[in-house]
């Protein structure tokens, strides 16, 4: 006979405390393997030293490429403006990554194990705080000396003031996100945060793009006020730590586990070098916030009909990406006022990523033997109905930006633009990557033939394209 | 006055414009065993979901003896035992070593996870890691998480699947025990013989 069930005490005493039960967790989990602070140091020296290393020579070779004839003359005050543009939309970005991770998360084996006891939620979840903090001030401050010397800076002084300023925002931005990530469900402040940055730059860059196509241009400002930016950011950060910190209790389960499922993804992507790990997530989560649909029968028709009908209801149903290919429309003006000499190459690229985003009816017939067999018809037949949204898409995004280039021979837009249509079909009908066969030996680590071979699958073509640009256009 | 062990008041959950719980109320009181039910997509897992905080309800409330369930008060948490589909597993511990680890993180002993091991036909994997684990072990082992801690209300998610006869029986045998032991207990469950083994208070859903 088995004893009777524990009960519970009518209040949670002789619980340990967060830290007890962190070291107890530590402890258990290191008998079983050899990790030691050596080698997590020894990882991390490696890791900024890369970093370092490739980032300054990205940073040196991005300056000699803006200043080379190649890039072209572009008006003194545009590619001021049209930096800042870009730093609030990747500012309304990091946001919302921000906020689709947490940012503050536990794993699900925590939280089955250890957080869902009735440990001190604002112990637990404090070191973890502490350690992102520093790491958005310290990732933001290298990006604001990125950014200062993209921009010509040299001066010592300038350069400080310029990562300063950078690591205050990305504490700020941090701090605050932990206080959204604890506030009720439905407050409107943390979306305005994420959509105002995004709404200026699109205010900002559609200023600048029509300034610079009919007039004079903005003028640049005399100085980049980096100081008074620091000295915002600073009030700002320290009182979002304030309020984070008070606000650690309220962080609930829901959203620590949600972000969770982010990270997990997104890290299982970066390792398994497989983007699509992570936009399947993003994807079921977009399609589960949708919810629910109008349904309506198809017009009727030869079965091709019923699939492009299908195609085309499922980019109405998906706005965003029309958001996007629009948006790329006025990136394509403003990239051919910043960088003229790149003007054609950029078409390219960006008409690529316009294409690829109307290519999820393609996707997901082509990673899914099972669909295609339920759906019927030959693969050749599902892939080419299914190609029509993207090509027809590509087209006349296409049509849309041919002012913004020089006009070249005339074989080669009609060529660049089926060759995008061609890449965006490749990327789009690129089967699941298989991690068997035979592998390579990289500076990167043993990496499998195969993988590579997928994963250039699209890129590849859309690099031979620009190439072709480069040198014909 | 007499304190309900659950109360569950006016909960909504919507996807979108699709309403997976519409105003679903009830009160569990200690010791007695409500079963979720309702066909496939009726919103049975979201719901337990909101009640012990996995998830976030759109509108409504739930209380745990007279206090709102925040998931964040650990008082909440010391009253509320769950295992739902979403238990993962540390793969560097073992089964015992998870075990003990809930076990002290809720103040409680290491003294009935022996019990509970040899109860739940765990004895044997007790040294093993989660990987090597069937998908029948690792669910015994998601429910003795919940029978080695301190508990008032106990709230599972289909419990009885991948069990075997043998699992199944014991279950009920423990469900009655966890009632008479004044545990409330709420379960969504489809296996007809568990139920009737069971139930005392039939919440039926999406109807």
């Amino acid at each position: 006979m088995s004893a009777p069930p524990v009960t519970v005490a009518d209040t949670p005493t002789g619980v340990p405390t967060a830290r007890q039960v962190r070291t107890h967790l530590r402890r258990a989990r290191s008998r079983h393997h050899d990790h030691s602070l050596g080698d997590v140091l020894g990882d991390a020296y490696v890791i900024v030293l890369f970093t370092g290393m490739y980032g300054w020579f990205a940073i040196s070779a991005s300056r000699d490429l803006l200043d080379s004839p190649t890039v072209g003359q572009a008006e003194p005050g545009v590619r001021w403006w049209l930096a800042l543009a870009a730093l609030l939309a990747g500012a309304g970005l990091v946001w919302r990554g921000l906020r689709a991770l947490g940012p503050l998360l536990v794993t699900p084996a925590t939280q089955s194990w250890a957080t869902s006891a009735p440990v001190d939620r604002r112990a637990w979840l404090a070191p973890r705080f502490g350690m992102l903090l520093v790491g958005a001030a310290v990732g933001t401050a290298a990006l604001g000396l990125a950014v200062a010397a993209l921009g010509g800076v040299t001066d010592p002084a300038p350069l400080g003031w310029a990562a300063a300023a950078g690591a205050g925002w990305g504490a700020a931005a941090l701090a605050l996100s932990v206080v959204a990530q604890s506030s009720r469900a439905g407050r409107r402040w943390p979306v305005v945060a994420g959509a105002a940055p995004m709404v200026a730059a699109a205010v900002l860059t559609a200023g600048v793009v029509f300034l610079g196509y009919v007039g004079d241009g903005l003028p640049r400002p005399a100085t980049t006020p980096t100081v008074a930016l620091f000295a915002l950011a600073v009030p700002l950060a320290g009182l979002g730590t304030i309020r984070a910190v008070r606000a650690l209790p309220r962080v609930d389960r829901a959203t620590l586990t949600t972000g969770a499922q982010f990270a997990n993804a997104a890290a299982t992507a970066t390792i398994l070098l497989d983007p699509s790990l992570l936009a399947g997530l993003v994807e079921s989560r977009r399609w589960r916030r949708i919810g629910r649909v109008r349904s309506s029968r198809f017009l009727r028709g030869p079965g091709w009909w019923a699939f492009l009908q299908a195609d085309v209801r499922r980019l109405r149903r998906h706005p965003s990406a029309l958001l996007l290919w629009a948006t790329l429309i006025g990136v394509q003006y403003a990239a051919a006022l910043a960088l003229p000499g790149l003007a054609g190459a950029a078409q390219v690229v960006f008409a690529y990523l316009a294409a690829n985003r109307l290519t999820g009816g393609l996707r997901s017939i082509s990673r899914s033997p099972g669909l295609r067999r339920a759906l019927g018809g030959s693969d050749a037949l599902l892939r080419g109905i299914h190609l029509v949204v993207p090509a027809v898409g590509a087209g006349l995004w296409w049509l849309l930006t041919l002012p913004t280039v020089e006009p070249g021979p005339s074989w080669l837009a009609p060529t660049l633009a089926l060759g995008v249509v061609a890449a965006a079909f490749r990327a789009g009908t690129r089967p699941p990557i298989n991690y068997g066969g035979a592998t390579v030996n990289t500076p990167f680590g043993m990496i499998p033939v195969d993988l590579m071979r997928q994963g250039s699958r699209g890129p590849a073509l859309l690099a031979g394209l620009v190439l072709l640009q480069l040198f014909l256009g | 006055m007499v304190v309900d062990a659950l109360s569950v008041r006016g909960l909504s959950r919507n996807f979108g414009d699709l309403v997976v719980l519409d105003d679903v109320s009830f009160t569990l009181p200690a010791g007695r065993i409500a079963v979720v039910l309702g066909p496939n997509g009726s919103g049975k897992t979201t719901l337990l979901r909101c009640v012990v905080g996995a998830d976030r309800p759109d509108a409504g409330e739930v209380l745990v003896q007279g206090r709102r369930a925040d998931e964040t008060d650990p008082q909440i948490r010391a009253l509320v035992a769950a295992a739902l589909d979403d238990i993962d597993f540390f793969p560097d511990l073992s089964v015992v070593e998870h075990l003990e680890l809930v076990a002290y993180a809720h103040g409680s002993n290491a003294e009935p996870v022996e019990e509970v091991l040899a109860e739940l036909g765990l004895e044997p994997a007790r040294d093993q890691l989660p990987v090597t684990l069937s998908s029948g072990q690792r669910r015994r082992l998601a429910l003795a998480s919940c029978f080695v801690r301190p508990r008032r209300v106990l709230i599972l998610d289909e419990p009885e699947q991948r069990l075997d006869v043998r699992g199944r029986q014991w279950l009920a045998e423990r469900l009655l025990r966890e009632r008479d032991a004044g545990t409330a207990v709420l379960l969504a469950s489809h296996d007809p013989e568990l139920i009737d083994a069971v139930v005392d208070e039939r919440i039926e859903i999406g109807r």
